[in-house]
């Protein structure tokens, strides 16, 4: 068991100093992007909070801190720190996460971007700018960090012109429309979640969708369905490309975690609530489909069961 | 909020708290934990514990971390506390310093 | 009775005979199995919190509570509302909340091997993939365990129909204070069985004052192939008991018969904003039928059940009784209460008190005005509601735990509550039990009878299964 002050203090370290809570270059957050050829500047900016992009790196940490368990100190795991904040393309040779988990990320945010254009809603993106959003921080209760890092984040939106931004993942939806208000002065920028966007462009006739499978269960991330109310729009997204959609028992406000955002701490405890959500979803389907990185890390690492995992926006194609 | 508000706060809050355990059908960690701690019941009287009196042990550092702050217990709870604002306001305790914890803090899993 | 063996030689002791894992002493976590709802704190704090995870640990428990002589306090979820499971002289609480397997479940017995820890909610889960319920349904269910409900003897919404714990607990095992912890199987796996007296049902009910309870076989039984629902709102009470007496007139026997007073109607629909208009006193009906006979009895329930109401609301299947919402107004009793105690206390800090009368149903209506005025006559608003079918009333008032009057004034009407059950026939407690709270109650009850012997037979009955008095100390006798 790593020391969680020392986990923490990490995670802050990291995000305090190159804006990512995982040292790595800059350009893991936004390759992606670059064959799109998303503006720079623009009222409304597609801001992802690098989340997607990080976590297999943020779970290759939370493993790796957890090997060192009882044999190193507090303080070794900060001289890893540091030393990886001074050279962090060190950290893929030393973490080095499965090629295929950095591609898949990338694939997903390029179809939502994709999935936005075809709604007509035209996003810049901030490259360097897609600052990671803090939220573990705020999580852990790491108060003065995060507001530093709120701040930054605010700054370098602003600066790159953003009046809105869409967010693609619940725990960034979270953060920056409901507690960013709380720690930055004169925060003004307007909050949309992809899915709230796609949701309204396929009920308006805007966007036809085709089903890429037959039939999934969904399971609802504990921070869409209960802290910002988005339960409706990603079934209503699901039922019009084609899809067909099974409740598994514990859905909607009542669904049940992934386990993933006790991983840092204890991953053990993680994976056995993953176990148990997985059972309870496989009685309904054996395609489960998530919407967020975290339960897709998660969820996939403790699948025993042979399901099949995918992200919401791997479900289904916009027909052009 | 500085620590001595959010101490203030998390006091308060929990206070509101009557015990009726209603909140832990909900909790995942409970069923994995040692003890009540590793429930929102346990954590929501730890929270006010350590508010009040400045310091936490390990057991108890160990139930505030091992929250997902997933909320599924707000839905239970028949004074609609703010539960995971207690968590999350009693790890800024400790933290920020205001309440002393160990260093080391054992989570542990049946 | 002061504890023979020191604190740290009884810990040690445990620690040996159970592992160290499954002895917690810090002293924040012992807090948290050291009180109950109701603002029960122990006046003591026990040294350490046990948790068997195994039957024999129990047995070592008890084993060593005897030779060592420290009491010890079973507990499941705390959630009884009577003062039975908080500990009151030191000592050590016994959590069984690690006892929590499902052993076997046998349709062709009709019985189900639980452990203690295992939550009714959690065994109800696992019988409906079978097709097959365990009807006992307190209030708390989602976390009151099978251990705790055996206990304090629990009933719940489906007592009319289908009794409370005492009918459904087949057979247990009974874990002694003694020399060595000697553990026995009472009563059967079977349905009938004459075994002497009846220890199984002494235990149920004895709060964990008689002999600790590790597994116990259960009496299961098949769920209903459809249930419908009414619920009509009434103008007055009056007019409320004459459609209950219709209906048990015609023959009609209710799965769930619920009734909430004016006031609660009141309290809990502005809570649970349910699409449905609440006014006057409330009555929520449903009936478990075959598929086939649905349209029939629902048909039969709404229309005695409108004949006097305001308005009636039906639905043909639970579902859609989700669906409409007709269970909300009942649901939302509870959370609206302590928002309803809140605002007129005008304190973030409060407590709602939950009495537990049953008065035979043909007395409901005097119980109720009773209730009322001896409520408003000590200076508190009232919530009236209950299980009219069985008539348990769950009659509950807000307080402020930090004026000390309005505590006494709290107290006074708890004991006036349990003197109108006496006075109209019937029990102070239907169904969380005695614990510290009713104690006196119990007396007054007994003394009303004529059957204060019986207090110095329960003092004997204890005395025969735990001879040095360590097991729950304080509680029932």
């Amino acid at each position: 068991m790593a020391s969680v002050r020392a986990v923490l203090e990490f995670l802050a370290d990291s995000t305090l100093k190159t804006g990512l809570p995982v040292p790595v270059p800059m350009e893991e957050v936004y390759s992606w992007a670059i064959p799109l050829g998303l503006p720079r500047s623009g009222r409304v900016h597609l801001y992802t909070g690098a989340l997607y992009q990080l976590m297999p790196y943020i779970e290759r940490l939370g493993r790796y801190l957890e090997s060192l368990e009882g044999s190193r100190s507090a303080a070794a795991i900060l001289r890893l720190a540091r030393a990886l904040i001074a050279a962090p393309r060190f950290t893929r040779t030393l973490l080095s996460p499965e090629p295929q988990a950095l591609e898949r990320p990338r694939a997903i945010l390029s179809r939502i971007a994709r999935f936005l254009g075809a709604a007509g809603y035209y996003v810049a993106y901030p490259y360097e700018g897609d600052l990671y959003s803090g939220v573990l921080l705020y999580d852990m209760g790491l108060d003065d960090a995060f507001a530093e890092v709120a701040s930054r984040v605010y700054r370098v939106l602003k600066e790159a012109g953003a009046e809105e931004i869409v967010t693609v993942d619940p725990h960034t939806t979270h953060v920056m429309r409901s507690v960013y208000p709380k720690y930055v002065d004169g925060y003004d920028l307007e909050v949309r979640n992809y899915l709230e966007v796609l949701a309204e462009a396929v009920d308006s006739g805007r966007v036809r969708l085709r089903p890429r499978v037959r039939e999934v269960v969904i399971h609802d991330p504990c921070f869409y369905a209960r802290y910002e109310g988005i339960i409706e729009e990603p079934r209503r997204i699901l039922r019009a490309a084609g899809v067909e959609v099974r409740e598994p028992r514990r859905s909607g406000r009542m669904t049940y975690c992934c386990g993933g955002p006790v991983e840092s701490i204890s991953p053990r405890l993680a994976s056995k609530i993953a176990e148990t959500r997985l059972s309870e979803l496989r009685e309904e389907s054996k395609t489960v489909v998530v919407m967020c990185p975290i339960c897709y890390a998660n969820l996939s690492r403790a699948n025993r069961l042979g399901l099949r995992i995918i992200d919401i926006a791997e479900a289904f194609d916009v027909e052009v | 909020m500085t620590p001595e508000e959010a101490a203030e706060w998390v006091s308060r809050e929990s206070s509101r708290c009557m015990f009726c355990g209603f909140c832990e059908a909900a909790c995942p960690t409970l069923p994995l934990g040692p003890h009540r701690a590793y429930g929102p019941r346990g954590r929501v009287y730890l929270a006010g514990l350590a508010a009040r009196r400045g310091e936490l042990g390990a057991e108890g550092a160990a139930g505030i971390y091992s929250c997902l702050l997933c909320a599924a217990c707000v839905e239970r709870c028949p004074a609609r506390i703010d539960i995971p604002g207690l968590v999350r306001a009693a790890r800024m305790l400790l933290a920020e310093g205001y309440a002393r914890a160990p260093g080391m803090v054992p989570v542990r899993v049946l | 009775m002061p504890p023979r063996a020191s604190r740290s030689a009884v810990l040690r002791a445990l620690r040996e005979a159970l592992g160290p894992g499954k002895v917690v002493e810090d002293e924040e976590i012992v807090r948290l199995y050291s009180r109950e709802p109701e603002g029960l704190e122990a006046p003591e704090r026990p040294w350490a919190v046990v948790f068997p995870e195994e039957p024999r640990d129990v047995s070592a428990v008890a084993r060593l509570a005897y030779k060592l002589e420290f009491p010890i306090y079973p507990q499941g979820s705390t959630t009884s509302l009577s003062g039975s499971a908080y500990p009151l002289e030191g000592g050590v609480v016994v959590s069984m909340e690690r006892l929590r397997r499902i052993r076997s479940v046998s349709l062709v017995d009709s019985s189900v091997w639980v452990e203690a820890g295992v939550r009714i909610d959690d065994l109800n889960l696992e019988l409906a993939r079978r097709g097959y319920m365990f009807p006992v349904d307190p209030a708390s269910s989602a976390v009151a365990t099978v251990g705790g409900a055996i206990n304090s003897g629990a009933g719940g919404m489906r007592g009319a129909k289908y009794g409370t714990m005492r009918d459904w607990v087949l057979g247990l095992h009974a874990v002694l204070v003694d020399e060595e912890g000697t553990t026995m199987f009472l009563g059967c796996r079977t349905l009938k069985c004459r075994q002497g007296y009846d220890l199984v049902r002494l235990i149920v009910g004895s709060e964990g004052t008689l002999a600790l309870v590790p597994d116990a076989y259960l009496k299961i039984t098949p769920l209903p192939e459809n249930i419908v629902t009414a619920v009509a709102f009434y103008r007055s009470l009056g007019d409320l008991m004459e459609t209950v007496v219709d209906i048990k007139a015609r023959g009609i026997q209710p799965y769930i018969m619920e009734f909430m007073g004016e006031n609660s109607v009141k309290l809990a629909a502005s809570y649970a904003r349910a699409p449905i208009e609440a006014e006057g006193s409330m009555l929520l009906v449903s009936v478990d039928v075959n598929r086939e006979a649905t349209e029939r009895v629902l048909g039969e329930l709404s229309g005695i059940m409108g004949s006097r109401a305001l308005r009636v609301y039906t639905a043909r299947s639970l579902e859609e009784a989700e669906e409409k919402k007709l269970f909300q107004v009942r649901r939302g009793l509870f959370p609206a209460q302590v928002e309803h105690a809140r605002r007129t206390l005008g304190k973030d800090r409060v407590l709602v008190i939950i009495e537990d009368i049953a008065v035979p149903p043909s007395r409901l209506v005097e119980a109720v005005e009773l209730i009322r005025e001896a409520s408003e006559r000590l200076g508190f608003s009232v919530a009236v509601g209950g299980h009219v079918g069985d008539g348990n009333l769950h009659p509950a008032i807000g307080v402020d735990p930090e004026d000390p009057e309005m505590t006494r004034r709290a107290r006074e009407w708890f004991t006036e509550v349990m003197r109108i059950a006496i006075k109209l026939g019937g029990t102070v407690s239907a169904e969380h039990g005695i614990g510290t709270l009713k104690r006196e109650g119990l007396r007054m009850e007994l003394e009303a009878n004529n059957a204060l012997k019986a207090l110095d037979i329960m003092r004997a009955i204890k005395r025969a299964f735990d001879p040095k008095g360590l097991l729950n100390p304080g509680k029932v006798v």
